[in-house]
């Protein structure tokens, strides 16, 4: 924008000095500590770590086992988003929210959940009198399922959610046949945004130290081995080898999903193709989710078990006051850096708002235990290491881009001639942010504080690395317990983040639809 | 209008503007008179937007001069001009009621909020929405949305009204019938308006003067009938064709189903 009329040009300056704020604060809280990481590999690192006998069968294994555990969690996610938004099942309602329980504990549990069942002392190995065959790659590629195929259900349910019925139809009257239709028509939908999923999935469960932590045995992935080197043995320069080699397929993922992005969006209002209502697909669709459900909460069930079948001297109230502290302070200052961050990028256009969206979601591409090992390389002289105030600015840091993107998007949905009816009116942009714009981003940032409460409540990644004995949320306890060879308090602990979580969840459901009745439907 | 008491209300004296190396606005100048309603016309990217965003202060012009009863506005603030625009799309404060959106920069402005309140109130029942003031804009009909806007702006006491395609969103008799208010909402409180447009019959119907823009620049600026009995070239002779057309069909309409206007 030219700017010849002095005024103007304050106005110009302001923005682009808070433009430059906002964008130093990201710098920090994510460019400068993987920048700091990336300056920790040395070349002997490299050799150590490309020297070892076991680099090879370390990377085979990640490989195999993210692949598996990806293909198959896509493939059930997108069978449970075709039964759910395709045919005419009953119980939707409470399906969808069985179907997410998944995503409110953390990925550790998972793998706990296979061990109280199927380990060598399981639930179910002793009451079938079967010896156990979960450690390493069975049980880790079946805790990753069911840590990431919620994600990917979710994706694929919002893509089916916006397709339109009307080539199916066409189709239906021109009597193509079904299996044709899917082939022509599906798969071609489908497949930019499988692609998307297919590497998000791929990529959470390539990262995750939890699962093969709990299962793995002797099968050793990246993800843990990283873990391990840093939190066993404090190698911090392999620890940071091993986080480059993480951090490329985040980064991959990330740019394909940058590309995917623009590509996909239509304008066009469209109206998703009828469920289906004939008894068939019905039944068959009913027993998937039924089935898919049990899978999902025989673990959960059996943290009950366990966890009231014994008495506890732990006592668990300190960690879980940590946990809380974090959580609601990362998701009140995570939602509030969304959304003046959004503010910025999405309503005022400047090269300057490009380059900070590009670093608010950035976050996205950065694996929470390469982040959280970032945070130990560059903050560990500092005042903040060792306190609360790390742990919440690394979980802001890592969950911050969903959230902004959610308050972006609805920001760009708002008139964009807000800001000069403000002007005209003469209210300041300041006044009309708040006044305006904020009440009316009411339900976007319910939804926002909610998911970097839940995400904070559950995480082990960023934290592990920077959490102390006096700051260690509740979420990491289950690591220590684990250690310790004390199951029954880690299924309490994993109980305990569920319950906190659904609450949340729940408290948010009931706010959010008085938050809707305020902004009715447009009725023309 | 009366000839004899034309006053000069405002004033551009080479106003130009640039977008990336193209001419937005080739020094354009034109006088505006008080109480006149002033259609701008032209295809879309003729320049009629930058124009208006111009006259309004949200966008500085390159160069030229702009004058408000004399004085320079040329870099005062929107808010300095005493100046009001209504949007195409109304642009409405989702989450107040239709009295608050008409009440906020009012009472924003001063210390007498109950006074503010009641001359909102004042100003809605002068547009006919005295039932509609609880209600948020969602739940109004676009000619209806259209009318909290000109209020909202109305009820500040502007001099001069800014319309930007306000009709477009609208269907032919909602249009039809708020053209027919707009000019009874001039006439009666002569407020200086200036109206941009794409739609010849809408700009032709409502004015007192036309100024017709092409490519930056403007080709002609009279009373609808000297457009029509002397357009200035081509282009413009094509606009007043397109004018009689559609006064021939409404003519037919009128015919056939006895429809007014």
């Amino acid at each position: 924008m030219k700017t010849d009329t002095p005024r103007a040009g304050r106005r110009f300056r302001a923005d682009g000095v808070t433009k430059l704020l906002f964008f130093s604060l990201f710098a920090a809280l994510v460019l400068l500590p993987l920048f700091r990481m990336l300056t920790n590999l040395s070349r002997e690192s490299f050799d150590k770590v490309f020297g070892s006998p076991v680099i090879g069968e370390i990377l085979q294994n990640s490989l195999l086992s993210a692949l598996a555990g990806t293909v198959i969690s896509v493939l059930i996610a997108y069978l449970l988003a075709l039964a759910m938004q395709r045919t005419a099942i009953r119980g939707k309602a409470f399906f969808s929210v069985i179907l997410v329980l998944p995503m409110l504990i953390p990925s550790v549990s998972h793998g706990m959940g296979l061990i109280l069942l199927f380990g060598n002392n399981g639930i179910l190995t002793r009451l079938l009198g079967l010896s156990s065959g979960i450690y390493g790659f069975p049980g880790i590629v079946c805790g990753s399922v069911l840590y990431a195929f919620p994600v990917a259900f979710i994706m694929l349910s919002d893509i089916l959610r916006y397709e339109d019925g009307a080539p199916y139809e066409a189709a239906t009257v021109l009597g193509i046949p079904r299996a044709r239709q899917f082939f022509r028509i599906s798969l071609p939908f489908l497949a930019r945004p499988l692609v998307s999923v297919f590497f998000a999935a791929f990529t959470m469960i390539l990262t995750d130290y939890g699962v093969p932590l709990m299962v793995g045995g002797r099968y050793k992935t990246l993800a843990i081995v990283m873990y391990q080197e840093v939190i066993g043995q404090l190698h911090f320069g392999e620890g940071s080898v091993y986080g480059l080699i993480l951090l490329l397929p985040a980064v991959l993922a990330f740019l394909v999903d940058l590309f995917n992005r623009g590509a996909g969006n239509s304008a066009f209002v469209t109206r998703p193709p009828e469920p289906s209502r004939r008894p068939a697909p019905r039944i068959l669709a009913s027993f998937f989710v039924i089935a898919v459900s049990l899978f999902t909460l025989l673990p959960v069930v059996s943290f009950i078990i366990l966890g009231f079948a014994e008495n506890y001297p732990t006592d668990l109230s300190f960690s879980l006051v940590n946990s809380l502290v974090i959580t609601a302070l990362t998701a009140a200052l995570g939602t509030a850096l969304g959304f003046f961050t959004s503010y910025l990028t999405a309503r005022s256009r400047s090269p300057l708002s490009s380059l900070l969206h590009l670093v608010a979601i950035t976050a996205m591409a950065v694996p929470g235990l390469v982040l959280g090992l970032s945070y130990v390389l560059l903050y560990k002289a500092s005042a903040v290491y060792g306190t609360l105030v790390i742990l919440i600015m690394v979980n802001t840091a890592h969950f911050i881009a969903s959230p902004y993107l959610m308050m972006y998007n609805s920001f760009c949905k708002l008139n964009g001639n807000l800001e000069a009816v403000g002007e005209t009116l003469g209210v300041g942009r300041v006044r009309m942010l708040f006044d305006v714009f904020l009440p009316q981003s009411a339900p976007t940032l319910l939804e926002m504080f909610s998911y970097f409460f839940v995400n904070s409540m559950m995480t082990i990644s960023a934290v592990s690395f920077l959490a102390n004995a006096s700051t260690k949320p509740i979420s990491l306890m289950i690591n220590q317990f684990e250690a310790q060879m004390q199951l029954e308090n880690a299924a309490v602990v994993s109980l305990l983040i569920l319950l906190v979580n659904l609450a949340l969840k729940g408290a948010v459901a009931l706010l959010k639809p008085s938050f809707l009745k305020k902004r009715r439907q447009k009725t023309f | 209008m009366d000839a004899l008491k034309k006053t000069v209300k405002l004033s551009l004296r080479g106003v130009s503007r640039t977008y990336g190396g193209r001419a937005a606005l080739e020094s354009v100048s034109f006088d505006v008179y008080e109480g006149e309603f002033l259609s701008i016309l032209g295809p879309s990217g003729c320049g009629k937007t930058t124009l208006l965003r111009i006259l309004i202060g949200l966008l500085p012009p390159d160069g030229g001069r702009i004058l408000l009863d004399g004085r320079d506005i040329t870099s005062a603030r929107p808010s300095e001009r005493n100046m009001g625009i209504v949007f195409q799309n109304y642009a409405l404060f989702e989450n107040m009621t239709v009295l608050q959106n008409v009440a906020y920069a009012l009472a924003l402005h001063t210390k007498d909020k109950r006074g503010a309140r009641e001359e909102a109130r004042r100003m809605l029942a002068y547009m006919g929405m005295e039932e509609q003031i609880g209600k948020k804009p969602a739940e109004l009909s676009g000619g209806q949305q259209q009318r909290v806007a000109i209020a909202r702006t109305l009820v500040l006491k502007p001099e001069i009204i800014l319309f930007d395609e306000p009709m477009s969103a609208l269907d032919v008799d909602t249009r039809i019938a708020l053209r027919r208010e707009l000019k009874k909402l001039q006439r009666e409180t002569g407020i200086t308006m200036i109206y941009v447009t794409h739609d010849q019959e809408e700009a032709f119907a409502l004015s007192d003067r036309v100024m017709i823009m092409e490519n930056a620049r403007i080709v002609q600026l009279d009373t609808p009938e000297e457009i029509s009995l002397h357009p200035a070239n081509d282009y413009v002779r094509t606009f007043v064709l397109d004018n009689l057309r559609a006064k021939v069909e409404s003519i037919r309409r009128f015919v056939r189903d006895g429809d007014e206007d």
